[in-house]
């Protein structure tokens, strides 16, 4: 089949670079909202919206183009009820990516101070310990640090995440992400197939 | 100037000119908010339209191909699927039959005060 043809009076009006990076802001913008979306759903939007936009900007000017087009955010709250149905469950990609992040940092830390701690205790008993010595750390969570002291000096090694934690962190996420909503999809996805 | 239409109205009956548009003429997404202006929704959003496709195209009833453009990237053409004609039939008998119930209504000459209420 032939492409349909492009209209008689289209006149391409080349755009300026300010109009194309502002249009490219929106594009963005746009695909910042639409985070909760697979990526390559995400990446035919960002294509087909920079399609539009530049059609719109060429026919009635990059400002009345993006006026027309409204708030990406509403837009792209369309576009979610779309892909997802307008009362359906979603996935929320955004929460599950700063629940990893905020677990991670927040047990980084604290294991870091409890480390910290158990060594201050051990110079606090002998300001120049010299031995090993053995913190079992968050039981099930973290493995066994060993510090080897040398005149009140020390290294330490261990202090692992254990795979118990990694389960919890995989649960939180998904719980916490509500990404157990993927596999209704999923099991279309494969049934459609 | 024309009156502005209703959001929540237009919502309703957007899918099926989207798929009576479509299938007089494959379009992509800003072509079609320009041949909904030309029939006389001037005021219509570009970010109601475009949602809208996407919609039609995960009920299955547009399909898309893209198609080289002279003037920039390939565009995104839509055309209805057998699905989407039966759909268009449908909702095109549906809104003929709630127009044939409003229009008469609404062409009533409307009195200058509410009517009693009656003992019925």
């Amino acid at each position: 089949m032939s492409p349909p043809p492009a209209p008689a009076s289209a006149t391409i009006r080349p755009l300026a670079v300010s109009d194309r990076l502002r249009l490219e802001v929106a594009v963005w913008s746009l695909d910042a909202h639409l985070a909760d979306l697979p990526r390559r759903a995400r990446v035919a939007h960002r294509r087909e919206m920079r399609t539009n936009l530049h059609a719109a900007a060429r026919d009635v000017g990059t400002a009345e183009a993006l006026r027309r087009l409204g708030p990406t955010r509403r837009l792209a709250a369309g576009y979610l009820a779309a892909e997802f149905g307008e009362w359906q469950p979603r996935p929320a990609w955004r929460t599950a990516s700063a629940i990893v992040l905020l677990a991670v940092l927040m047990m980084t830390e604290l294991v870091t101070e409890a480390q910290n701690a158990f060594a201050d205790g051990v110079r606090a008993i002998d300001p120049h310990a010299t031995g090993t010595f053995h913190w079992p750390g968050f039981r099930y969570l973290i493995d066994d640090t060993t510090y080897t002291f040398t005149d009140g000096r020390y290294t330490s090694v261990g202090g692992a995440w254990t795979p118990l934690f990694y389960a919890l962190l995989a649960a939180a996420t998904i719980v916490g992400g509500r990404l157990w909503r993927l596999l209704p999809a999923w099991r279309r996805h494969h049934i459609d197939d | 100037m024309p009156p502005a239409f209703d959001p929540q109205l237009l919502k309703g009956v957007l899918s099926v000119l989207l798929l009576r548009l479509l299938a007089e003429r494959e379009s992509y997404g800003y072509q079609l908010v320009q041949r909904l202006r030309d029939i006389g929704l001037t005021d219509i959003a570009d970010g109601t339209v475009y949602p809208a496709l996407t919609r039609l195209e995960r009920e299955g009833r547009v399909s898309s191909r893209l198609v080289p453009s002279r003037s920039g990237p390939a565009r995104k053409y839509y055309r209805p699927t057998p699905d989407g004609y039966a759909a268009l039939a449908q909702g095109a008998d549906s809104w003929k039959t709630l127009s044939d119930v409003v229009n008469p209504v609404l062409a009533r000459s409307l009195p200058p005060h509410p009517a009693e209420p009656s003992e019925d």
